[in-house]
């Protein structure tokens, strides 16, 4: 079979076009560790978030030397805490859940992004860098107030999250 | 026209390197789809995604 050069050429492109794409996803994956948002929590009780450990009080807490959990409750039409307070160069863990319907859980501008099912609890765990303020917004059309749900996430310093005091709770 | 761009199978184009038909201006024009195509996902995968804040890594 006769295959034209210029054939030849494009067929090889297209292979090496196809490597390429997988070779940046397998790069993002192993290199700086880009990870999907993965259904590893199980269900909880969106009546009942109240006397979960977890959601009862929604709130960040430090659960290892640079690790940090953070539990927020989305609802309509906010989420819970507001701001949510966690500090610099440190890892942070945001547990979301809905007490009511589907909300989303964007913090604008950045990676950090997951939709908050009710009965589930949605897992992204990110690394703060400087000390910013960052908006976050409800993505999934949640209701007649879905257009003002939205929260802020704060990333100060560490002496200034250990400082806080009441201002965050 | 200084030549037919119809192929010309068997005669003489069997085999070899000398092609009878070299669209240049399609492969010119591909090459460049090509260039934009790889530059694109480059900026959009190495400078829009992974260059955001706050990357999901668990």
């Amino acid at each position: 079979m006769h295959i034209h050069a210029y054939e030849k050429l494009w067929l090889a492109l297209s292979i090496v076009l196809i490597l390429a794409l997988i070779g940046t996803v397998t790069y993002g994956a192993v290199g700086p560790g880009v990870a999907m948002v993965a259904d590893s929590q199980s269900t909880i009780d969106p009546a009942a978030l109240d006397e979960d450990e977890r959601f009862s009080e929604p709130r960040v807490e430090q659960v290892g030397e640079n690790e940090y959990e953070a539990y927020v409750v989305a609802r309509q039409f906010g989420f819970q805490p507001d701001p949510i307070v966690v500090p610099a160069n440190s890892t942070v863990t945001f547990y979301v859940t809905s007490a009511d319907v589907i909300h989303g859980f964007e913090v604008v501008g950045t990676s950090a992004n997951t939709m908050v099912v009710p009965g589930e609890v949605s897992e992204i765990t990110v690394e703060t860098d400087e000390p910013t303020e960052y908006g976050i917004v409800c993505n999934e059309y949640c209701g007649a107030g879905h257009h003002v749900m939205q929260g802020k996430l704060h990333v100060v310093s560490q002496s200034q999250f250990e400082n806080r005091g009441g201002d965050s709770a | 026209m200084a030549r037919s761009e119809t192929a010309r199978a068997d005669t003489d184009d069997v085999g070899g390197d000398g092609e009878e038909f070299d669209p240049i201006g399609t492969l010119t024009l591909i090459g460049i789809y090509f260039v934009i195509l790889v530059l694109a996902w480059v900026y959009i995968y190495f400078v829009e995604f992974l260059g955001r804040d706050l990357v999901v890594v668990g």
